[in-house]
């Protein structure tokens, strides 16, 4: 009795270690973004201290606002969102579901692109959007990544597309629908939430991208991952708007996540359990 | 009357059928399939093209056909040799902290009646965010000297205030454990949801067989989990050989070369000093490199 | 109706790789008729139904419906509706708009519609059900919803894919005889798919027996199971099934046991055959067979007996009245036209 109550106090103890690691670096920005520079900069750090909101208005408000970054970011990661679920929806439920010739090859190949490692993509594609002038530019950024979100998205669909049984499109051909009619009418309100799942993932892989954006923004087209480092230099470090900057940048993607919280285990790992798997 | 049928071309019939059907299916992949084609196929084939070029954005005037020069340079390039030795180290230490944690603490959790969904929800918070945004957090607020919490708490441990970032070893434990707590989670919660799908009743089956705890665990969970500690190992080691974001905001690289993984080099190579002929030969060994081990981590999966 | 719905198969063949799942099958079925297509897991029914509707291709051979080839048309244009196994109900729909969904694709007007979905709703008594989703329903009202959405667009063809077998045991036999009541109501052809034997031999005007992607035999349901052509139909049909005993033919009877049994088979000779005896067809007589009865099974107004005619076993029916204890010796023996003969090599009827 004695022995489990000291097991389940150490239980307890590593598991509160671990959950304080993890919230802590988010929480204490979050906390450095509502303290002034000198109260950042304190030694010992100061765990209380007078709130103010002067750095978020500074960022936001002030003359090195972060608000066109952040405009940026969204532009982008819907962009890349919209254009990726218009052809990953279709993709994927020919894949998932019709018959044809060279079908385990397609699939294989959708695996097969995320092997290439994303600077192999960037040089190449650095040199030909500079020789088509669309560096710094929404296009340029968006089409580069496809190269990620397109192969997430139809693997993703496809688990969501197969959950289906088939005799409801053979149920819909022999009422009458054609294919398309089949696919609009009866298989994609079916897979609403699945499509939900994967436009928040894609999304969420478009707002953390950071290589590509670091290659191919300029002064138009600057995601505020990337805007970030405007406030860290070799001179001088502006403390508590990093810290602002950062909880910024968090929020979105934190408070998706939340709400995606039941499919994250899928979302991450799709793909992988296919992969070398049944097919 | 059988004579009649059989006097038909054999798979005439179905061929109509299955001809729709294929034409509605190319119809729906084409978009899909040109995208992927135009951002992934079509840019390795440029590559491995550039990587035979002397190409310097720096000195055009001297750029040309070189054949594989650029890949004899590398082969006697030291610097070369040692971002790949970074990378394993960073690849092997990052990825078997996070199984071992994460399978740890899945294991510690998954008893726990209450209290599991707040983990649920508070691993999710780290893999979520960006890499930049964490490396930016940890270098700032948790390693800067003094007030940089990591090093408050070395300090008030007697191990006196350390230059985290600044000293090659420290620099290389850093990202490590950064990159260690970002991921650990999704570790965790893919463990922690296979732990979940594994029928009870094995384990009071396991029990009136009177295996111990430990007997439990090495005879039954380890064997039942291992497809999904292999996947987890397959995934991490493929984010781990690419990873960008959380070594360049947190170190650039350095101090020097200290933390220059391969996929940093070939980074710095083409767009910091513009040789993108040497930065292409580079991307291409890390692709080969990449293929390596995976190949090496499915035959290990596909064993038994 | 009549005149519509006429179905013919011309020597279809189903090849998945090297494996034929159908091996050359040809039948017909007549306007209007319940037709039943009777056969354990695996013998080629189900492929057969679905070359029929059109979402399988046949690999050889031709489909004819109304006089018509259809071998190459799609599902959606050959006017057939279908009643699927798992019913196939589109769960984002109320049951008004699943039912209203084959209309809806045939470009019907909505006050076509309404009346239409209401009088199919009304026939399967589902109207008080219509703003319902499927997952709200029971399973025994899910099947009437699929039943609606089929009929509702009067099909020259009425299929069902073991419609019954999600059903539990009381509602399954409910069920039967409304939808032989309806299919009579509508006058429509309809071809019934069934591993149950008791299913096609209540329902079916006719069925088709098959077996191991062939049919082993045609005909009315009485007739199949008073002349089973092959000792694997004898053995599929009828519960509890056909006694297959082997033995030796001589000069009109066999002999069993040491026991001769006359046969209606009158031909000099002697060869090596299957005896075929149901269960009922056993009777308790003396100067018969020996046996020792084993096991009693009471099933309330009949019994099954097992018995142990040395070595042989065979299994009897008898009525309620006179059933005898386990351990009894007894003689059993049969009537000649109560005697089945099958050839033990080519395993067809003699």
């Amino acid at each position: 009795m004695i022995a489990r109550r000291i097991r389940l106090i150490a239980v307890l103890a590593i598991t509160l270690v671990f959950l304080l690691a993890w919230v802590f670096p988010i929480v204490w920005s979050v906390l450095n973004s509502l303290k002034t520079d000198s109260d950042v900069l304190a030694y010992p750090p100061k765990l209380f201290f007078t709130p103010t909101l002067e750095p978020y208005r500074d960022v936001l408000f002030g003359s090195a606002s972060i608000l066109p970054n952040l405009i940026s970011s969204f532009i982008i990661s819907i962009g890349t969102t919209v254009i990726t679920m218009l052809m990953a929806v279709p993709a994927a439920y020919a894949l998932a579901r019709l018959r044809f010739r060279g079908k385990k090859f397609a699939g294989f190949y959708v695996l097969a692109t995320q092997m290439l490692p994303p600077v192999g993509i960037i040089i190449p594609y650095f040199l030909i959007l500079r020789n088509i002038g669309w560096i710094d530019t929404y296009q340029g950024i968006i089409l580069i990544y496809l190269s990620f979100s397109l192969p997430f998205a139809i693997w993703l669909l496809v688990s969501y597309f197969e959950d289906i049984p088939f005799e409801m499109e053979e149920a819909a051909y022999l009422d009458g629908a054609s294919r398309m009619k089949t696919l609009w009418r009866i298989i994609i309100p079916q897979v609403r939430g699945g499509i939900a799942v994967t436009v928040v993932f894609v999304f969420l892989n478009a707002w953390n991208e950071f290589l590509f954006a670091v290659v191919l923004s300029g002064n138009t087209v600057r995601p505020v991952t990337v805007a970030m480092f405007n406030f860290i230099s070799v001179e001088q470090t502006l403390w508590a708007k990093l810290a602002a900057v950062s909880v910024l940048a968090m929020l979105p993607v934190v408070i998706l996540g939340i709400v995606a919280q039941k499919n994250i285990v899928k979302g991450l790992t799709v793909g992988a359990v296919k992969g070398g798997g049944r097919r | 009357m059988p004579g009649h049928a059989a006097a038909i071309p054999q798979g005439d019939l179905g061929r109509v059928l299955a001809q729709r059907e294929r034409r509605f299916a190319a119809a729906l992949l084409a978009p899909a399939f040109l995208a992927l084609l135009a951002t992934t196929t079509f840019p390795l084939l440029f590559l491995i093209g550039t990587s035979t070029f002397r190409m310097d954005l720096a000195m055009p005037f001297a750029d040309g056909f070189v054949g594989l020069e650029n890949y004899r340079t590398l082969l006697a390039d030291d610097r070369f040799w040692s971002s790949l030795l970074v990378s394993l180290i960073y690849t092997g230490a990052t990825v078997v902290l996070q199984v071992a944690l994460g399978l740890a603490l899945a294991l510690l959790v998954m008893d726990m009646k209450r209290g599991q969904g707040w983990f649920r929800i508070i691993a999710i918070l780290p893999v979520v965010l960006s890499p930049a945004v964490v490396g930016m957090i940890w270098r700032t607020f948790m390693l800067a000297p003094e007030f940089g919490i990591v090093d408050y708490l070395a300090i008030n441990a007697g191990l006196g205030s350390k230059n985290w970032l600044g000293d090659p070893t420290l620099a290389m434990v850093s990202v490590v454990v950064i990159h260690t707590w970002q991921w650990t989670p999704f570790a965790f919660m893919v463990l922690l949801a296979s732990l979940a799908s594994l029928p009870e009743d094995i384990y009071e089956a396991a029990r009136l067989d009177r295996a111990s705890a430990w007997q439990r665990f090495r005879r039954i969970t380890l064997p039942l989990l291992r497809p999904a500690i292999v996947m987890v190992v397959i995934m991490r080691t493929m984010v781990a050989l690419t990873a960008f974001a959380a070594i360049f905001t947190v170190t650039g690289g350095g101090p020097g070369t200290a933390t220059e993984i391969l996929n940093l080099y070939a980074y710095r190579k083409s767009f910091t000093e513009l040789s993108i002929g040497y930065g292409s030969a580079l991307a291409v060994a890390l692709l080969v490199v990449t293929i390596l081990i995976s190949g090496v981590l499915f035959a290990l999966r596909r064993a038994k | 109706m009549s005149g519509r719905g006429q179905v013919r198969f011309e020597d279809i063949v189903k090849m998945h790789g090297e494996f034929a799942a159908l091996k050359g099958v040809s039948f017909e079925i007549e306007p209007g008729e319940f037709f039943a297509l009777l056969g354990p897991s695996g013998s080629g029914k189900s492929t057969t139904l679905r070359i029929l509707a059109g979402l399988d291709a046949p690999s050889a051979g031709r489909v004819f419906i109304d006089g018509q080839d259809i071998t190459a048309a799609d599902a959606r244009d050959r006017d057939i509706a279908m009643v699927f196994q798992s019913y196939a109900l589109y769960p984002h729909m109320t049951v008004y708009e699943n039912i209203a969904f084959p209309l809806e694709m045939a470009r019907m007007s909505k006050a076509e519609i309404v009346p239409a979905v209401q009088e199919a709703a009304r026939k399967v008594a589902i109207e008080h059900l219509l703003q319902r989703k499927p997952g709200q329903l029971s399973g025994g009202q899910q099947q009437r919803c699929a039943l609606a959405r089929a009929i509702v667009r009067k099909a020259r063809l009425f299929l069902l894919d073991e419609p019954l077998s999600n059903l539990d045991a009381k509602l399954r036999l409910e069920t039967r005889t409304e939808l032989k009541k309806l299919q009579r109501s509508l006058g429509v052809t309809a071809v019934y798919v069934t591993h149950d034997q008791e299913e096609a031999m209540t329902l079916a005007d006719r069925m088709a027996v098959f077996m191991a992607g062939e049919i082993q035999q045609i005909g009315r349901p009485a007739d199949v199971f008073a002349r089973p052509n092959s000792i694997d139909v004898a053995a599929f049909i009828g519960s509890p099934p056909m006694n297959l005993i082997p033995a030796r033919y001589r000069d009109g009877g066999v002999e069993i046991a040491g026991h001769r049994l006359e046969t209606s088979l009158k031909e000099a000779g002697e060869r090596d055959v299957v005896v075929g005896i149901r269960p009922g067809a056993v009777r308790i007589a003396a100067g018969g067979i020996p046996a020792v009865v084993e096991l009693v099974e009471d099933l309330g107004d009949t019994a099954i007996l097992d018995l142990d005619c040395q070595g042989i076993s065979i299994r009897a029916r008898v009525s309620d009245g006179d059933v005898p204890r386990e351990g009894t010796a007894l003689s059993i023996t049969a009537r000649a036209a109560d005697i089945h003969l099958f050839d033990a090599t080519t395993r067809r009827r003699l």
